[in-house]
């Protein structure tokens, strides 16, 4: 039934992510989160410098990121904010903190258990469906998908 | 309204999980002093093993302990507010089926935890039964299963009286950040509570139930506990399966508990605690009998504690702590040596440093588990004519202030061009933190400290100013960096309230060593 479903249904484009509302000159797109090191992205900082000299952080572009709906009043008081949390985030950047590995974890486990991959029918597929809130057996609904330029 | 638990004259044990290099220590079980003068007449009922003896003699029967403390629930919550949502119906049909078991099947029907009344922090999902996470998000929601330590307190028989209040998906410390109400301290109710686990705690304050279920992802079972004058555990990362629990920093999170007693909570880790193959991050070490290690205070010999060794973390008795609290804890750890240890001061380097670590770490962990309430697959949601705008719109209305200051800032943390200086340089602190608790606990078995800074403060005091609040935070982050299990346990008190304010002594060990300790009050 879901394949005579899914060949009715046209596929559908996916949305682009929106683009950010300011891109500065050299500055790679924030949607692409592969790292880099600091000095080939933010061309005026070096790792040891204080936080100030990073960019203060954008609060219409990381709301949008974070897909929260932002008024312009709400980000004015959002800002002040998160810029003072920031500021106290950058006594970091004073640590000499070469050669020393980062922790993904505690680090009581030593390596992760998986279990055996063998599926299983949820008992409970019934409450599953009942949560949703827009349900038209056997879509979930959504309103469409909109593929900004 | 009856008064809370008195933090009673506590002896309780310790004992260490042996390994070759360690030695062993004897242990000492909790006692209960005879009760101080504004205590109200204390159900016998209120502990674990005493339910089981009633149940077993026929002297109560589960209906009754049942109806005892929903009627104490009735009518003590317009004062303290420590439950969402209450299992009223769902506990009398539960006590009645174990009634009947009992009738039919004698003691065989009785789990451990039979015809105990718990609270379960509205973080751990509950079958069929509303699981908020305390946000407006998830309003209605029913899971459609138990949380894994839920499910084990079940199946021993447990019965789950409701959902208790907490700081929205657990951010917060002082549980006014929940989007339905505030919760008030039972010692005095002009004051919070503690938080984000603020209404585990006050339940079993006030005696709404036995024990309770919490989650600690910087201290949020601990500093409540002793700000509540209730015993809290946070057990090592990966005890306890973090399976149904609502995710928010998932290298931070455990699940852990409150109760009465540190026999009780003992009783609680040993039901809950052990491998679960759903959570891939839990433990597969040998869960011990925790409760069976503790044993009577007359058996013991005059100096039990025999040469443990235990060291009070210099940073945490300095400035900024409440004169009150380091008097409490200095006299608590006067009375350790007298009952045999060996107490001296030890500096932890980059303590300090674990706050503005542990913050970069939860915001940016909180960023991405929290991508999940988008108003689709459950929760609330808010029509839109597209889907980013129905994404956006359903999580602004949704989710609550403080949440959404977090998800900006882990955003922020993570995006390209930032991670190098602040989320790689907060996971190199924690490696730095680690280190400083393992050498430690190489030179003691032990270390203490206080819970928090201050006891219990105004509500409203701290609501304005993030940073404030968070400096809170400094004595219980840098255990769940390392991961490392600590215990609180009521220790004394300061002015403040009609009886005084509570004070808990936290008391950190080394991984699965979840260790308990020899206190007593002032």
């Amino acid at each position: 039934m879901l394949a005579a479903a899914a060949s009715a249904v046209p596929r559908l484009r996916l949305a682009a992510p929106s683009p950010p509302l300011r891109r500065a000159p050299g500055r790679r797109q924030w949607l692409l989160p592969r790292r880099r090191p600091l000095s080939s992205s933010v061309p005026n900082v070096t790792p040891a410098a204080g936080a100030g000299e990073l960019e203060p952080p954008d609060l219409p572009r990381l709301a949008n990121a974070a897909r929260i709906s932002l008024s312009p009043q709400q980000a004015e008081e959002f800002a002040p904010k998160i810029q003072q949390v920031v500021d106290w985030f950058g006594q970091l950047q004073a640590v000499d903190l070469e050669s020393i590995e980062p922790s993904l974890r505690a680090g009581t486990a030593a390596g992760s258990s998986l279990r055996e991959d063998k599926p299983e029918t949820f008992a409970n597929r019934d409450a599953i469906v009942e949560a949703i809130p827009s349900y038209d057996d056997p879509y979930i609904k959504v309103p469409r998908v909109l593929n900004k330029e | 309204m009856p008064p809370p638990l008195q933090a009673h004259r506590l002896l309780i044990s310790h004992r260490r999980i042996p390994t070759p290099a360690r030695r062993r220590f004897s242990a000492v079980s909790s006692v209960q002093s005879p009760p101080a003068k504004t205590l109200a007449p204390g159900p016998a009922a209120s502990s674990i093993l005493s339910i089981r003896e009633s149940l077993l003699s026929g002297e109560r029967s589960a209906a009754e302990i049942t109806a005892e403390y929903l009627s104490r629930i009735r009518r003590t919550e317009p004062s303290v507010r420590s439950f969402i949502h209450v299992a009223d119906s769902e506990a009398v049909r539960e006590a009645e089926e174990l009634d009947r078991r009992i009738a039919s099947e004698g003691k065989d029907a009785l789990g451990p935890l039979a015809g105990v009344l718990v609270g379960v922090k509205d973080n751990l999902c509950t079958a069929n039964m509303p699981s908020t996470g305390g946000s407006r998000i998830l309003e209605g929601y029913r899971p459609a299963y138990d949380a894994t330590a839920v499910r084990r307190l079940r199946e021993a028989g447990a019965i789950v009286v409701g959902k208790t209040n907490l700081d929205e998906f657990g951010m917060g410390s002082t549980t006014e950040g929940s989007a339905f109400q505030v919760t008030t301290n039972p010692w005095d109710e002009s004051r919070v509570p503690g938080g984000s686990s603020g209404g585990s705690a006050s339940a079993v304050s006030a005696r709404q139930c036995v024990v309770s279920l919490g989650s600690d992802t910087g201290g949020s079972v601990r500093q409540p506990a002793s700000f509540c004058g209730v015993v809290g555990l946070k057990p090592t990362y990966g005890r306890v399966s973090r399976f149904g629990l609502m995710a928010y920093a998932s290298s931070l999170d455990v699940v852990g508990c409150f109760g009465s007693s540190v026999s009780d909570t003992a009783t609680i880790l040993s039901v809950v605690a052990g491998h679960d193959k759903m959570d891939s991050t839990s433990s597969s070490q040998n869960v011990p009998d925790y409760a069976s290690e503790l044993v009577s205070l007359d058996s013991l010999e005059s100096k039990p504690l025999n040469g443990l060794r235990i060291g009070i973390i210099q940073e945490t008795l300095g400035e900024g702590v409440d004169s009150g609290v380091a008097t409490s804890i200095k006299a608590a750890t006067l009375h350790l040596e007298q009952l045999g240890s060996v107490v001296e001061e030890v500096s932890l380097p980059s303590f300090s440093l674990g706050l503005p670590a542990y913050y970069i770490l939860a915001s940016s962990e909180a960023s991405s588990n929290l991508s999940r309430y988008d108003g689709i697959r459950y929760g609330r949601q808010v029509s839109a004519d597209d889907l980013n705008e129905l994404y956006g719109e359903s999580r602004s209305n949704g989710l609550g202030h403080e949440v959404k200051m977090r998800i900006l800032m882990g955003t922020y943390a993570l995006s390209a061009g930032y991670y190098d200086a602040y989320y790689k340089r907060a996971q190199q602190v924690r490696t730095l933190v680690k280190k400083s608790f393992e050498d430690a606990l190489k030179r003691f078995d032990i270390l203490v400290s206080p819970a928090a800074p201050s006891a219990a403060y105004k509500i409203g005091e701290k609501i304005n100013d993030p940073l404030a609040m968070y400096a809170g935070d400094i004595m219980t982050v840098n255990v769940n960096l390392a991961g490392l299990p600590a215990l609180v346990v009521p220790c004394g008190f300061v002015e403040g309230g009609s009886a005084g304010l509570p004070v808990g002594l936290q008391m950190i060990g080394s991984p699965f060593s979840e260790v308990t300790c020899v206190i007593a009050d002032i």
